[in-house]
């Protein structure tokens, strides 16, 4: 698996890195030197978030020993928005004529899916799910069922951008604080809205047992109850089970009611920020901890963190009251590498 | 026709991005595809964009394109025997 988000979580020792915090209600990446990844005369035509998604990609599969994936399945609320918004730009500025093809294609949702698939020569099956909330989530249920079936080594991932235009958008909206607060000191603020990130995650989905397995996936739109017993009841668990909870509690007091009462709660949007897709990164970090048995030590210095050993790690994130999933990792007998 | 020709290397670096490639790197008469510079398919369909934004001159036959885009020298002849005497 490999993430390349707000936090140095791309790399190694990522339970040593200090904690990245931003004052202005909105993350960015920390990005990796791209030339390892790929040629100079595929970088220069790529935006952002393409080159952040294919590295990702290519970091999480080079570390899983895998050239060619079995299949590949991506999430993504927006897409390339820089590309998205050039383009758009481009129609108004000239009336419709001259414009660039390299923006347009790449505005398209699949463009790092095609790109990964160019760059590793994989003919095999490439799908991308944009579903707002529930678009990683989709893309790993599809995975899933891709395992199943009796494939193997499925690259499954997620990217997501922010933008200077799009954060103005949402802020008319009411996604984001009004105030500026400093990203450390999130869940200090229970006001309406959050903050912004960003974010890319990839993981290789196996048959064959690993350190983590992921037990359980659902998604649950705009519930009228919690769904979390029901959740931990198909998986024959109970709460005192669950060694963890990775929440996607983000501060904002319209939705944060949700995570009330969770117990052992680890919440993951002061490293991140808020977009469609931070279930990925939430995934990610979930595996981390179980892979090390150690919670990234820097990263929580505003919390009490519940102590290991973890066997059970829930993580529950929802999209602005929307979209809610409940995932489930464990240790030992697995899929994800 | 050299201002025209050095000034068209600086739209083309711009235009297709071309990070580490100076105007005297691009010799007048080098293949923009393939070799030389080693652009693509999607490179020609920028260069188009580049005349008709930059010099009011729409490419409507691909064959035709096919010539005018082989090195700066074409390009730069094909702009000046478009352009009004």
């Amino acid at each position: 698996m490999s993430a390349i988000s707000p936090q140095h979580s791309f790399g190694e020792n990522v339970f040593s890195q200090p904690l990245m915090t931003v004052s202005e209600n909105v993350f960015a990446c920390v990005e990796p030197d791209y030339r390892a990844y790929m040629p100079p005369n595929s970088i220069r035509r790529m935006t952002r978030i393409l080159k952040v998604g294919l590295t990702a990609a290519l970091q999480c599969m080079q570390d899983a020993g895998i050239t060619v994936p079995g299949a590949i399945v991506t999430g993504t609320g927006k897409g390339s928005l820089s590309d998205t918004e050039r383009f758009l730009k481009e129609i108004r500025e000239y009336k419709e004529t001259a414009l660039n093809a390299t923006p347009f294609i790449q505005s398209t949702y699949n463009a790092v899916n095609g790109l990964i698939a160019l760059q590793q020569k994989c003919t095999q099956y490439n799908n991308t799910f944009v579903h707002r909330g529930f678009s990683f989530e989709n893309a790993l249920l599809d995975a899933m069922l891709l395992i199943a079936e009796g494939n193997k080594d499925i690259l499954v991932g997620a990217f997501e951008e922010i933008t200077a235009e799009h954060f103005y958008i949402k802020s008319r909206i009411g996604f984001w604080k009004k105030e500026k607060i400093a990203s450390n000191e999130l869940y200090q603020h229970p006001t309406p809205g959050t903050i912004s990130g960003e974010g890319a995650a990839f993981f290789l989905l196996s048959d064959t047992p690993g350190e983590v397995q992921l037990s359980g996936l659902k998604m649950v739109y705009k519930p009228k109850e919690s769904y979390l017993q029901k959740f931990l009841a198909s998986h024959e668990l109970n709460l005192e089970d669950i060694d963890l909870v990775i929440s996607g509690r983000n501060g904002d007091s319209n939705f944060d009611h949700y995570y009330d009462g969770l117990p052992n709660e680890l919440p993951f949007k002061h490293l991140c920020g808020e977009y469609d897709t931070s279930g990925a990164f939430a995934l990610w970090l979930g595996a981390q901890i179980l892979k090390a048995q150690q919670v990234p030590a820097n990263w929580f210095p505003m919390l009490t963190v519940p102590a290991g050993p973890y066997k059970n790690i829930l993580i529950y994130n929802h999209f602005f009251g929307e979209q809610h999933v409940y995932m489930l990792l464990t240790l030992n007998t697995g899929y994800l590498k | 026709m050299e201002d025209l020709k050095q000034k068209l290397k600086v739209q083309i670096i711009e235009a297709l991005n071309l990070q580490d490639t100076k105007p005297e790197d691009i010799d007048d008469n080098a293949p923009l595809f393939g070799e030389g510079l080693g652009l693509d398919s999607i490179d020609s369909l920028e260069l188009m964009v580049l005349l008709e934004r930059h010099y009011h001159i729409k490419v409507e036959d691909p064959r035709e394109g096919r010539k005018i885009l082989q090195s700066v020298q074409s390009m730069a002849e094909f702009i000046q025997s478009k352009q009004p005497a």
